[in-house]
């Protein structure tokens, strides 16, 4: 199983999402949850989201291994 | 090289911080630090025209451990670019009020020159790259707020390490 977060404004669309989601792929996580969360997916097809694997930013097609930590995280705002 | 990263909810003394880059070294003829603050007003992704209205609080959210391997990372090219002496970067999150402080940025050197530099570099990169997100309360409601252009067009002006 892989660990999901979703920082920013998409934890707002994300709320009902399960923390652990079996998938190969971050895009495949994504396809997973086009079905039930549409205003979600649309929100991470945004081409400014950034995906990390394991806190290291990473491409959509990065493979995933069991007990890794995928991160969707829309354009920052801190300073 | 003497660099501080912190990332924490408690206030930071300026003061404090200074004197911590001031002792580092014999070597230092120059000491520049910036400090942000919380404005009572956020502008929006446009610009001027899109002001929000006042706010009542700010909310700092961060994704713990990449934004420490982030910061040193800008750090660390700051390091290759300038001749630097000792580097401080503190980052507050949670709940904040106008006027509190949220970020400073301390940088020492020999000369001014690098120390100038380096902070509006370490700025302009954590600005663009570091995994913080803002949100505002106003009227009880909370808001995400957007990145800026002008954020991005800031940091360019760095792409080029030859440049300086």
């Amino acid at each position: 199983m892989i660990n999901v977060l979703f920082f920013g404004r998409l934890g707002d669309f994300a709320t009902q999402v399960p923390s652990t989601i079996e998938a190969s792929t971050p895009a495949e996580i994504r396809e997973l949850l086009a079905a039930d969360f549409p205003e979600l997916v649309r929100e991470l097809n945004q081409p400014q989201v950034l995906v990390s694997v394991n806190k290291m930013i990473v491409g959509w097609d990065q493979p995933l291994f069991d007990g890794g930590e995928v991160a969707f995280l829309p354009p920052v705002t801190g300073g | 090289m003497a660099d501080r990263i912190r990332i924490q909810e408690q206030d930071f003394d300026l003061a404090e911080e200074y004197q911590l880059l001031r002792q580092t070294d014999s070597a230092v003829g120059a000491v520049v630090t910036f400090s942000g603050l919380v404005r009572d007003f956020e502008v929006g992704a446009e610009g001027a025209d899109s002001v929000v209205n006042s706010i009542d609080s700010l909310s700092l959210q961060h994704y713990p451990g990449m934004t420490e391997s982030l910061l040193e990372k800008i750090v660390e090219q700051a390091n290759q670019r300038w001749n630097l002496i000792a580097t401080t970067v503190i980052h507050r999150v949670g709940d904040l009020a106008p006027k509190d402080q949220i970020v400073l940025v301390g940088v020492a050197s020999q000369h001014r020159a690098d120390a100038f530099e380096a902070a509006q570099f370490l700025m302009d990169y954590l600005k663009i790259h570091a995994t913080f997100w803002k949100s505002v309360k106003r009227n009880g409601e909370q808001q995400w707020i957007e990145s800026k252009v002008s954020d991005q067009q800031a940091a360019a002006r760095w792409d080029n390490p030859d440049e300086k």
